[in-house]
């Protein structure tokens, strides 16, 4: 099998859309039934009360880490070829930072204010016009802050080429990370809840 | 061992399958290691042998002069050649950088060099790489050089050649070159190479931004 | 649960709405675990498809490029920001895979919240602020989100969710930085969730 099945001509830039707009409906609909589709929820990770979030997001690396590993391990998937963006790591701490920021005062992130909007929340709706504005800003300031933006680059690196170690070890350390968190999630959850008089959100 | 496996939540199973695969995922190997691929020999060397997979200089003249539009071509040389002299429309692509280079699979590739080698080496890697359509400019700029930009006349020419020689030094001025009678030899030196009026290849610059927005 | 329907009535009195006494209670939420091997898997089928995760913010990226282009052509011109979103003029810059691709997120939020019963026409906020404030705040939210993102290369899914999965490093330095920033400034905002 040859995948990714795009770069390799299969189907035309046309038809990518298509399989776009697909791809948008299974994501928009794990999304939402995760309950990212409410700044509730996605906020109370920042307060312990309810751990979904991480538990939904760092299941999906885990997921996807793994399938694409063993994909890739038996010659179905090309790994060279899934795009991998190049790292910046200064600039891209910098703006994680600011993004938290965001998170937490907006309760949101692009892809869930999507969905929050979708289901007919006002908040989700006004946050993405909250980050057309932040993108204008950005846009507008480029020219002064392209030289940042550019700056401490690093190519395309991944953890294991970074560290020195197997590609493999590193699918280990991140479930095990991954699954160290969940423990300590549900924990937290329970701690949190009898703190607040039993209520978990 | 089952038992205790039907006790577990769902959950746990899942959590179950991810350290017996994340285990078996330090052990297994590299993900890259199989990027190799399977080569079809046979069909390689037909086209090597029926010259199916060349192009000829005059032949890519007459698609630049009808300004085709349904091939690619890839300049292999180092960007210092390329910016003094390239094929109108040629994009500078290093041998190393043909797999990040963002061609399409199906699309018609003609690559040159200066001569055949290095065109033939990229040539192979992208066959190998299952590129449909890949071509190599036969004999590379050096004779693009000699039949279109320089086209000589030997001073002995029956009529046939010097009609063929006729129309090709109207191809030959179509880009800048200059051709020869032979009556008196030009020096290598002052066959001077067209000076540069067009644009940089804009084809190259396209997928570039693709690219770029290819993350988020 | 109960507060949530608490706030529900609250805010639907404040609408000028009869308050019901029963309110149709929504769905409540999967397993995380199981949309999280969802979620996963629909990374997974855009890398072994397309060769690309998934996105969100450069789609509006290209929705602020084109709106600055509509406005003002020559100073989008200049800008080396807006022209990367905007391409070589030969096709519609909504001819993108991201644009298509937060299309498809719009229908499939819809979709599972229709099954849910969880489409609500509401402001989703804390019970300790209003409704006004919580808008401002989720404007102001998005801004930084919006600058941040485009700092950092990509949001959430672009960086967080595929690049961890890519186990690229920038994205992983990534999401403990915006880890970090949500939880020390998580006590700043706290009137605003609990």
């Amino acid at each position: 099998m040859n995948a990714p099945f795009y770069k390799f001509g299969f189907f035309s830039f046309d038809v990518s859309l298509i399989v776009a707009f697909v791809i948008g409906i299974g994501f928009g609909f794990m999304l939402e039934r995760g309950g990212f589709g409410n700044a509730r929820i996605l906020a109370a990770q920042f307060y312990f009360t309810n751990m979904r979030v991480l538990k939904v997001m760092f299941t999906a690396i885990v997921t996807a880490m793994i399938g694409i590993f063993y994909l890739s391990l038996i010659g179905w998937v090309d790994l060279s070829l899934v795009y991998l963006s190049d790292t910046y790591i200064v600039p891209q701490v910098i703006g994680g930072l600011i993004l938290g920021f965001g998170f937490v005062i907006g309760g949101y992130c692009p892809g869930t204010s999507f969905v929050s909007l979708a289901t007919g929340r006002y908040d989700g709706l006004v946050f993405a016009l909250g980050v057309v504005a932040g993108i204008f800003v950005f846009g507008e300031l480029f020219p002064y802050i392209s030289d940042f933006f550019y700056s401490t680059p690093m190519g395309k690196v991944r953890l294991n080429e970074w560290l020195g170690v197997s590609y493999g070890m590193i699918v280990l350390a991140v479930v095990l990370m991954a699954l160290g968190a969940f423990a300590a999630a549900e924990w937290g959850e329970k701690v949190m809840a009898k703190k607040n008089g039993g209520v978990i959100e | 061992m089952k038992n205790l496996f039907e006790k577990l939540s769902g959950s746990q199973k899942l959590a179950a399958a991810a350290i017996l695969l994340g285990l078996f995922a330090a052990f297994a190997g590299d993900p890259f290691d199989n990027t190799y691929t399977k080569i079809n020999t046979k069909e390689i060397a037909l086209d090597a042998m029926n010259n199916s997979d060349k192009v000829d200089v005059r032949e890519l003249a007459e698609w630049l002069i009808e300004a085709k539009a349904d091939f690619r071509l890839i300049d292999l040389r180092t960007e210092e050649k390329f910016n003094e002299y390239f094929i109108p429309s040629a994009a500078n692509i290093q041998p190393a950088e043909l797999m990040n280079a963002n061609l399409m699979r199906n699309e018609k590739i003609v690559l040159y060099a200066d001569e055949n080698t290095t065109a033939a080496q990229a040539w192979f890697l992208l066959k190998s790489k299952d590129y449909k359509a890949v071509y190599i400019l036969e004999g590379g700029l050096d004779m693009w050089k000699d039949k279109v930009l320089f086209p000589k006349l030997a001073s002995d020419a029956d009529a046939e050649e010097k009609m063929e020689f006729a129309k090709f030094s109207e191809v030959s001025k179509f880009f800048g070159g200059m051709p020869q009678t032979g009556l008196e030899e030009i020096d290598k030196a002052e066959q001077k190479l067209p000076e540069l009026k067009l644009p940089a290849s804009t084809t190259l610059d396209i997928p570039k931004k693709k690219k770029k927005r290819e993350g988020c | 649960m109960t507060s949530l329907t608490h706030v529900l009535t609250k805010f639907k009195t404040a609408a000028g709405e009869k308050s019901h006494e029963h309110v149709v209670e929504a769905k409540p939420y999967s397993n995380p675990y199981y949309v999280g091997v969802g979620l996963g898997l629909v990374l997974l089928a855009a890398f072994v498809i397309m060769g690309r995760g998934l996105g969100a913010s450069g789609a509006l990226s290209t929705v602020t490029a084109l709106t600055v282009n509509t406005v003002a052509p020559s100073h989008a011109e200049g800008n080396q920001f807006y022209q990367g979103y905007l391409g070589d003029g030969t096709t519609n810059p909504l001819k993108d895979w991201l644009v298509f691709e937060v299309l498809g997120v719009l229908a499939g939020g819809f979709l599972s919240g229709i099954f849910a019963g969880r489409i609500k026409v509401k402001v989703e906020k804390g019970p300790r602020i209003s409704s006004k404030k919580r808008l401002v705040f989720a404007f102001l939210g998005g801004a930084l989100m919006g600058f941040g993102a485009k700092l950092a290369r990509g949001c959430t899914s672009g960086q967080a969710l595929t690049g961890g999965a890519l186990l690229n490093l920038g994205s992983w330095a990534f999401m403990m930085a915006v880890f970090a920033g949500a939880y020390a400034f998580a006590y700043f905002m706290r009137r605003q969730w609990t």
